[in-house]
């Protein structure tokens, strides 16, 4: 590998390690949807650069499109997975933006 | 040697995630642990790829991006249905 490549993988690799690392360790659910839900997109991303600077413009073209299938679905994803613990799950947080917007979007307590 | 340190910690990463995957208390934590597996899996494919300089195993890597995407959907979806309809 050229260096700019192994730099380029080792960063993403140490960027996946956080990842895991914070996954494992976090206690509560939305730090735990933090620490999975943007580092490892950042961690594809790195090692996806490295890949392309190896494999030439086929290679890159590929890994291009699947950076951007999972920089564009992953947030969605995760977002969901967030509102969806925030309906189902006691509210302890200390600070709760997203409540008074679901009162707003959902009137009455018979919602869809 | 680097494609091997690289290599090692996606593997660690998603040994983490399977941890969690089997450990954690709610379903959401499950859903969100098998996304870091499935991302630890496509970053093994890119670094394979940029070790050996083949694109055949590149392909998997939007495929791989999409279903994990359509799981978690899913499964977010079935998590917020299941508490509102007993």
């Amino acid at each position: 590998m050229t260096p700019i490549a192994a730099t380029l993988a080792l960063t993403g690799a140490l960027v996946a390690l956080l990842a895991g690392i914070g996954l494992l360790r976090f206690r509560t659910p939305y730090a735990r949807f933090h620490a999975a839900g943007k580092a490892s997109p950042v961690a594809f991303l790195l090692v996806a650069a490295a890949a392309a600077i190896e494999t030439g413009w086929g290679g890159a073209a590929r890994l291009a499109v699947a950076s951007a299938a999972l920089v564009l679905t992953l947030p969605v994803g995760v977002h969901l997975l967030f509102r969806a613990v925030h309906r189902t799950t006691p509210r302890t947080l200390a600070i709760d933006e997203l409540a008074p917007a679901e009162v707003r979007s959902r009137p009455g307590p018979a919602g869809p | 040697m680097i494609a091997a340190l690289t290599t090692s910690a996606f593997i660690v990463t998603a040994a983490c995630g399977a941890i969690r995957l089997l450990r954690g208390p709610a379903l959401a934590d499950r859903v969100i642990a098998l996304d870091v597996v499935l991302i630890s899996l496509m970053g093994a494919i890119a670094v394979r790829a940029a070790e050996t300089g083949t694109t055949t195993y590149l392909d998997l890597l939007v495929v791989i991006a999409i279903v994990g995407f359509t799981a978690t959907v899913a499964a977010s979806r079935f998590i917020e249905r299941e508490s509102t309809q007993p």
